[in-house]
């Protein structure tokens, strides 16, 4: 394993909002107080007026890259060539972290624009490790790797799965993305206990977390959360964001928004109410 | 039955694009769901997205052939060209051709161009930048090399030939065109120049018969000798000067190359100029 920097030094535990392209002049052009943005770094692999407005991002805010293609969990292996998109964009824009999520998409030449569920098995560390360790060896730097929203299990599945983050850690030396609504929300679907899910996370590895909200859909009788993005964190999320930080300490924290977006504003606020939660833990270390 | 992970993966994929989990059922824990209704979550998403990039990148067809028709393509078309890579910009490319062999379309023969116009703004938007060469770049040719130059042209240009009025169309179509505006179909066809200009905006227009089969074929990699008899075919009062001028005074050139003189290695083109990437 190598050890790797853990990069994004000097790079704030305050609350960030991730930067979707509704919202990219009004952020270029008002240049709201905000510690950091967050982009997929899948829609600035072209070129034009995409590339040009991150130019003008990066050029007054610290930017983190959030990829959602790797597919760090394919028994295929990672795509070279997207990789090697994705290391000439981590070189021009320099971001303060790179994420991925502990999920699959490419199988057989498709890829399933979604984050497919892995069954946690020995084979399936096996091969996120082999994936994982490409990706840092070609991007030369630590990625975080992040806990999927879970809407079902596999009857082979033998690890817990934050278990299975906690082992991809060890053995790979990446670092985690938490994000506590979908914690939450696979907790709710899948019958776990959140609170106790965060705390077998291996907190020292813990470099980012991430909120959003989610919906609810009742499915044959049942409750069944989705993790779309589209609404405001719900209270419970909230609270359990508050368990987190008094366990991880103060992380630098986003907020995600993707479907029905709503006006800037309604986003900056949500990331107040993240930073003021963040001020809380800090000086609850301060009079420890 | 334990499957390895590349069989489970493979046959969830499949699961996914046929909408039919039965699979993957017996690996699938239901928790008080049918495995079904758990996978149908992943699929929901994935044609959802895949039916909103669809709508975003052909917004002319989907108003020509109304939403729910289009969800119907758009479904017929994910499920037998599914996306090859994570960028969904790139999605779509087969698209126009899906369009033009898809017996439901078939009373809308000029549906199929529209996509391939709708495809080549989308593509334009989101090309490579490459810098233009500069005017004087083609002073150092000597005379004797000119037919065998081959001239890179900007990557977000494309050349589209129809016999449907398809500026026209696109026009009409537009978020902001009179909605009481009538299309004469009958109009006559159109060769029409797509690209990004340096204000990162899309345009195109319509360019004279020997331009574009004079542009179309150096676009398509031909030698300017080539490219050249192309366009006299097209026009005999094509004027090589004046378009190779126009090609420069316009951003289009952004690379010079010189094809080998035996015709048996043409593929290997040395590049003597290359504008560099912005």
């Amino acid at each position: 394993m190598t050890s790797w920097g853990v990069g994004g030094q000097g790079f704030p535990a305050r609350a960030g909002i991730g930067l979707r392209s509704p919202h990219v002049a009004e952020v270029i052009a008002t240049r709201p107080p905000l510690p950091w943005l967050e982009v997929h770094p899948e829609n600035y692999m072209g070129g034009g007026a995409a590339v040009r407005a991150l130019d003008a991002v990066r050029a007054h805010y610290p930017v983190s890259f959030h990829a959602v293609g790797l597919s760090v969990g394919s028994s295929e292996g990672v795509d070279r060539r997207h990789l090697g998109r994705l290391k000439a964009l981590v070189e021009r824009f320099e971001p303060v972290l790179v994420s991925e999520h502990l999920a699959w998409s490419q199988a057989g030449g498709a890829y399933l624009n979604h984050l497919l569920p892995l069954p946690y098995t020995e084979e399936s560390l096996r091969a996120v490790c082999r994936n994982v360790d490409e990706v840092q060896a070609v991007l030369g730097r630590r990625v975080l790797v992040e806990n999927p929203s879970g809407y079902l299990r596999f009857a082979t599945s033998a690890i817990p799965e934050a278990q299975f983050l906690a082992e991809l850690t060890c053995r790979t030396g990446c670092g985690l993305l938490c994000d506590v609504n979908n914690v939450y929300v696979t907790a709710k679907n899948l019958g776990l206990d959140p609170e106790a899910y965060l705390d077998a996370l291996p907190a020292d590895a813990v470099g980012e977390v991430h909120l959003a909200g989610h919906s609810a859909n009742e499915t044959d009788g049942r409750m069944l959360l989705i993790d779309d993005h589209g609404s405001p964190v719900i209270p419970a999320v909230w609270a359990l964001y508050e368990h987190a930080v008094r366990r991880l300490g103060a992380v630098p924290t986003l907020v995600e928004w993707d479907t029905e977006i709503p006006p800037l504003e309604v986003l900056l606020a949500e990331a107040r109410k993240a930073d003021a939660r963040l001020r809380g833990a800090i000086d609850d270390a301060d009079a420890a | 039955m334990t499957r390895t992970l590349p069989e489970l993966q493979a046959a969830f994929a499949s699961a996914l694009l046929r909408g039919d989990a039965r699979g993957v059922a017996d690996v699938i824990l239901g928790d008080g769901l049918t495995p079904g209704a758990r996978v149908q979550i992943y699929w929901n998403h994935v044609f959802s997205t895949l039916t909103d990039v669809l709508e975003t990148t052909f917004p002319v067809v989907c108003r020509l052939v109304d939403r729910r028709f289009f969800g119907f393509a758009a479904d017929r078309y994910v499920r037998s060209h599914p996306p090859t890579g994570p960028c969904l910009f790139e999605y779509g490319e087969t698209f126009p051709g899906f369009i033009a062999s898809f017996p439901p379309c078939a009373g809308h023969p000029y549906l199929a161009d529209v996509a391939r116009l709708e495809w080549a703004v989308n593509a334009a938007a989101h090309a490579e930048d490459r810098t233009p060469l500069a005017p004087a770049a083609l002073e150092a040719v000597a005379p004797e090399d000119a037919g065998r130059l081959v001239l890179r042209l900007e990557p977000s240009a494309s050349w589209l030939r129809s016999p449907w009025p398809l500026d026209r169309i696109w026009r009409a179509n537009q978020p902001d065109a009179d909605p009481d505006a009538t299309v004469d179909l009958a109009a006559g066809g159109v060769t029409l120049e797509i690209r990004r200009g340096p204000d990162d905006a899309v345009t195109m227009r319509p360019l004279a018969t020997g331009e574009f089969a004079f542009r179309a074929a150096l676009g398509a990699g031909a030698t300017l000798g080539v490219a050249a008899d192309a366009g006299t075919a097209a026009d005999p009062g094509f004027d090589l000067p004046a378009a190779l001028r126009a090609l420069l005074d316009e951003g289009l050139l952004t690379g010079v190359a010189l094809a080998p003189t035996s015709s048996a290695d043409v593929q290997a083109t040395p590049a003597t100029q290359e504008g560099g990437s912005r």
